[in-house]
């Protein structure tokens, strides 16, 4: 927006602000072809300009005190393990029993899953918003078991979340694993004295979902109803379930009380989770996945603080997902060595100049990277810590893998010390936090475990990448202005408003993009489709629409180029708009739109490689084709290819995610949009 | 804007389609989906002043025999609360003020009828001015627009509008306060321009300043080109007959000024009786203006809006700010005079400058100020043609406006920003703002200078 797009009067004395503006206008090929290089080159630069992470608040103090969890507690996990394992209780039956035996609190929550919403706009909705959606149905519904101890320090006013996902129906040995782990320190934390916020242990009940049991706990934990609505709701379903109730309350002999127990604020979050070690690592990893929903990342200070106890304390091998198949990579490889030469070459001239890295931890760098906006563009949360962010609560989900099988007995025991001590060193430090986490960053990308690049860093490639396209539209736009012939009377007095014309044009096109992603609230409402035949209907659907639409599109005589600066600027703002709200997202669809965006021109008037090199850029520019296009590249596997396709478009949808809406609103309508112009008549 | 495109064709059928297709869709939008759009939380469409929940609470408090202005809730007129207050009395649970929008949608119209007459108004009156100017400008005269059924849909098709009718403020009440006192200037109805500018500044204070071009318009008629140029023509030929007519219509009659002066005061006397009759139970009118536009020239409310006074004075010390409150008060009064110097021949336009002013330098400004002066744009198409940065600008207004709203989520709801995200976005919408106002002002100028080229060499000709 530095540049402003405007016509060369007639005088010659400009501003000084508008004379920069004319002289890169001037310029554009130029200061185009430079800005995107430089863009896709600051974007491969990232892994090389990641910083070391540090713990940015004070008071943390991550690593500080001694471990304290005793034999005694991993001794009682051991027997609660077994009891779980052998005895034909419950789940969470057993799991309160064992947690009023340690002398917590603790109390059950029914929820009922809710079938998949659409909200178009949840990003700008607040939590709070939708929490009256009650879903009728009673068919699922699952119970959790929530355990609080109340901090012998505190005021009740804050709170420490552990989640344990757990599946009653089915319980495989590492669920059980980590309940054991939770039961060591949650045996221990009802010992101490240090505690200053409540302790919050949730066994979330699986079976329909990770992420929807927590979900559902969270909403009703934070919209309290008062007028007893909620309680009549579930009430109402308990004759459905009424056996499953009875049983549940008549063995524990302490009467459950049926209210929801609440404690303080929460101020961070840990999803607990074992896994099976696939790779053969010499030593116990912990696996830390942090993407929320739309690309949101918890405060960096919490994954320092996890990766800072799990390194120092534990001895775990912190490892953040990284897309394997990159690490062979040939052109990674290259790109990392070149990178390392250059930075060897810097190094000899100036030794002060610690730039480049080793290529191996470029290209497991890149790996990570790549993973990391993959996962936050595609806006759907990786675990169950993804619903805690909705209500501005830090989280992350720690999946430790085991080395080996645990059926050995001191291996198990060995392995609920480690993580039981991992989680008391966390909450031990977490502890000490005085509000919330506010001090660190919350915009950035990992690069590995302990390298991170902030804001500031990667906004720079993307800027440069987008940068091309206001200057672009405004070198058009006073082109479109000056060429227009002295001999039309009618257009020469409103030259400066002649943009009206295809903003209309534009404003359809986007409107058409708006109904196309309300199109599959109606598709999902026919009866017994395949998804192949529902994708059909859509794009037949969004066709007819448009070519309806296109009857109001008037003369096609409009200038091209001003069609096209304006079809330009809007992109631009959509671009940053989603910057803003995802950055991955928007980087990708950058790297697919500006190339795009620049090069497109009615193939009447470019060359016969240019039309070619447009066309080959419109058919990846589509957001299907993109999509197979990085599946094939990145070696996912390749099943039933739309079937896939829709049911990605699926997951997006279902997941409320703003990419669906970028890809609907800006993605598409600029595509149709750089289509129209190649196939302008001049 | 898109809309002003069909407007070429001059057809008034179209106008009245179009008009009432913008007021359907209105109604469909708040019959069907009253609570999906939850336009009145946000805080660029409501503000302190104008929220109707804030009026809600001031009409219960009241219907329980406290002051409405107990507890700092309202902050509005005693007399919009006896108005608006009924309306939104008796709500169940399932329908929103519907009677209250209902309300704002017929306001909106009225405005935009108003508006389309204060054009056609204009027009005539151009035609008129070029037609004594001489003849060398009859292609001008074939190539205008008509600017009042434009203005007008640029008013009702505004998005802006749109939001801030279905936002339940109370702006489009002040919007057409201040569209019917310049109408009723334009007309020359002197009461009824008396009686619209003191309810106008009685509900949200700023438009005291229009004073200057409503008495303009009363005194000396309608837009023309300036005085300079008929003066001109009357040394240049000897066609007496035209042009002493026109003089005869420039010069002032302080007779209709002294009348409006009087008008005015009636009603205000009228106004605040009414105002005191409403408050006598409770507190009397030293309450009311402490917290009506004591409330407005103080800042008390530092919640986010649009504008750019909140953040500073959140930051300010507390000693410095009196100081900085009057700085930037008065910033609006500075340029009260030397606007209505240069621009004292197109009062109207001067309207238009002074709401637009007004709207950025509001203490509590929303979009729907920004929607009434870009309606009134739409009087001046003809004068503005050549107006630069147009797509800039309108590309700006677009993407800070759909910014915003995202900042704020960012920094209220996901709290991964702060209020610098949200500020930045009012910073540049103020740039935009301001921009705006400086080419328009600009090309009026230009557009004036054009006038006088033409004349004289017209003239030349003519010798």
């Amino acid at each position: 927006m530095a540049t402003t797009p405007e016509k060369d009067g007639e005088k010659p004395k400009h501003r000084p602000v508008v004379r920069i503006g004319i002289f890169i206008i001037a310029h554009s090929l130029f200061v185009s072809v430079v800005c995107c290089t430089a863009g896709v080159l600051a974007l491969l630069l990232l892994p090389v300009l990641a910083k070391k992470t540090y713990v940015s608040e004070n008071a943390l103090l991550p690593g500080s005190a001694d471990p304290m969890v005793s034999d005694q507690d991993v001794s009682g996990a051991n027997r609660f393990i077994n009891e779980l394992t052998s005895t034909g209780i419950e789940v969470p039956r057993l799991i309160a029993l064992h947690m009023a035996n340690l002398g917590g609190e603790y109390s059950y929550h029914k929820f009922q899953t809710q079938s998949n919403k659409f909200h178009p706009l949840h990003f700008f909705t607040s939590p709070n918003a939708e929490a009256d959606h009650v879903n009728k149905s009673c068919g699922s519904y699952g119970t959790n078991t929530v355990g609080i101890i109340r901090a012998p320090r505190g005021d009740g006013k804050e709170a420490i979340v552990i989640v344990t996902p757990y599946n009653p129906v089915n319980l495989t040995q590492n669920e059980v694993l980590s309940l054991g782990i939770a039961y060591t320190a949650f045996s221990l934390l009802t010992q101490v004295s240090w505690l200053a916020k409540d302790i919050i242990r949730l066994a979330a009940d699986s079976q329909y979902g990770q992420y929807n049991s927590v979900a559902a706990w969270l909403r009703e934990y934070h919209t309290p109803s008062f007028d007893g609505f909620g309680k009549l709701h579930g009430g109402s379903c308990h004759g459905s379930n009424g056996v499953h109730e009875s049983e549940l309350d008549m063995v524990i002999e302490t009467e459950v009380s049926d209210t929801f127990t609440r404690a303080g604020t929460m101020v961070a979050a840990l999803v607990v989770k074992v896994a099976n070690r696939d790779d053969e690592g010499e030593q116990d990893a912990l696996n830390i996945y942090a993407e929320a929903s739309n690309g949101q990342m918890p405060n960096l200070d919490l994954i320092n603080v996890v990766s800072y106890t799990a390194v120092h304390g534990e001895d775990l091998g912190v490892q953040v997902e990284k897309l394997v198949s990159l690490l062979d990579s040939k052109w990674l490889k290259f790109i990392g060595e070149v990178f390392e030469k250059v930075g060897n070459i810097a190094r000899r001239l100036n030794s002060q100049w610690k730039f480049g890295i080793p290529v191996k931890e470029y290209v497991e760098g890149s790996a990570t990277l790549v993973s990391s906006l993959y996962h936050q563009a595609l806006g759907v949360p990786t675990g169950s810590h993804g619903a805690f962010r909705d209500y501005q609560v830090d989280a992350i989900t720690m999946e430790i893998s085991l080395k080996l099988s645990s059926t050995d007995k001191g291996r198990q025991t060995e392995f609920l010390f480690r993580g039981g001590r991992l989680i008391e060193g966390v909450v031990r430090s977490v502890n000490n936090l005085l509000e919330k986490f506010h001090q660190s960053f919350f915009l950035y990308l990992l690069t590995s475990s302990n390298k991170f690049i902030s804001v500031g860093v990667y906004m720079i490639a993307f800027l440069l990448l987008v940068a091309p396209l206001p200057v672009l539209a405004a070198s058009l736009f006073s082109d479109a202005n000056k060429s227009i012939p002295e001999s039309e009377n009618n257009s020469k007095l409103f030259k400066s408003w002649s943009w009206l014309y295809p903003t209309k044009t534009i404003f359809l096109i986007h409107l058409w993009g708006v109904i196309v992603s309300l199109l599959p609230y109606f598709i999902y409402q026919i009866p017994n489709s395949q998804p192949t035949s529902r994708l059909l209907i859509w794009a037949s659907l969004s066709l007819f629409i448009l070519t309806v639409l296109g009857s109001f599109f008037g003369p096609r005589s409009t200038q091209w180029a001003l069609l096209k600066s304006v079809t330009v600027s809007t992109t631009f703002t959509g671009l940053c708009l989603m910057s803003v709200v995802n950055f991955a997202t928007a980087e990708i669809g950058a790297l697919l739109l500006v190339p795009m965006c620049l090069m497109s021109k009615p193939w009447r008037l470019a060359g016969k490689a240019h039309s070619a090199l447009s066309l080959v850029l419109v058919v990846i520019g589509f957001p299907g084709a993109a999509f197979f296009v990085v599946k094939s590249a990145f070696g996912f596997q390749n099943g039933s290819s739309l079937v896939e396709f829709w049911y990605w478009m699926e997951s997006l949808w279902a997941w409320n995610s703003a990419t669906y809406i970028y890809i609907c609103i800006v993605h598409l309508p600029c595509w149709v949009l750089c289509i129209y112009i190649l196939l302008h008549p001049c | 804007m898109e809309k002003s495109l069909g407007q070429t064709t001059k057809k008034h059928p179209w106008f009245w389609s179009s008009a009432i297709a913008s007021i359907v869709l209105r109604l469909v939008l708040i019959i069907y989906f009253p609570n999906t759009l939850n336009f009145s939380s946000r805080p660029e469409v409501s503000t302190p002043i104008t929220s109707l929940r804030r009026l809600a609470e001031g009409y219960w408090l009241k219907r329980s025999s406290m002051s409405p202005y107990s507890g700092s809730m309202y902050h509005g007129s005693p007399l919009l609360l006896s108005i608006l207050g009924p309306l939104i009395a008796d709500r169940s649970e399932g329908q929103s003020h519907l009677l209250c929008g209902l309300a704002f949608v017929i306001a909106d119209f009225i405005t935009a009828l108003l508006i389309r007459a204060i054009g056609q108004l204009l027009q005539v009156s151009d035609i008129h001015s070029f037609k004594s100017l001489g003849a060398g400008r009859h292609s001008k005269i074939s190539e205008n627009f008509p600017s009042g059924d434009i203005a007008s849909l640029v008013y009702l098709w505004n998005p802006l509008t749109i939001i801030t009718c279905l936002g339940y403020s109370t702006s489009p009440i002040e919007n057409l306060m201040i569209v019917l006192s310049l109408y009723g200037a334009c007309m020359r109805l002197v009461p009824l321009a008396a009686f619209a500018w003191v309810i106008a500044s009685h509900l949200s204070l700023y438009p005291v300043i229009l004073i200057i071009p409503l008495v303009l318009l009363i005194g000396s008629g309608l837009d023309t080109p300036p005085r300079k140029l008929f003066l001109q023509q009357t040394h240049g030929d000897g066609y007496k007959k035209t042009t002493n007519g026109s003089l005869n219509l420039i010069s002032f009659s302080w007779r209709r000024a002294v009348l409006f002066f009087l008008w005015a005061s009636a009603w205000a006397f009228y106004v605040l009786v009414l105002c005191g009759i409403s408050l006598k139970d409770y507190s009397g009118l030293g309450e009311m203006f402490k917290r009506t536009y004591g409330f407005i020239l103080s800042v008390e409310d530092l919640s986010p809006n649009i504008g750019v006074l909140w953040y500073f004075f959140a930051e300010v010390f507390d000693f410095f700010r009196d100081f900085f409150l009057i700085v930037f008060h008065i910033n609006i009064l500075f340029m009260v005079l030397p606007l209505a110097i240069r621009l004292h021949h197109r009062p109207c336009f001067l309207a238009f400058v002074y709401i637009a002013i007004s709207s950025i330098l509001k203490s509590y400004p929303s979009v729907g100020d920004s929607a009434l002066y870009l309606g009134f744009l739409g009087l001046f198409v003809n004068a503005l043609a050549d107006m630069q940065f147009s797509f800039f600008l309108f590309s700006g207004y677009l993407g800070t406006l759909l910014l915003s709203p995202v900042m704020h989520n960012l920094w209220i709801w996901r709290g991964t920003g702060n209020a610098n995200f949200y500020f930045a976005t009012a910073m540049a919408y103020a740039c935009f703002q301001i921009v705006l106002v400086v080419e328009s002002v600009s090309s009026m100028l230009n557009h004036d200078r054009a006038l006088k080229q033409g004349t004289t060499t017209n003239a030349k000709k003519e010798q």
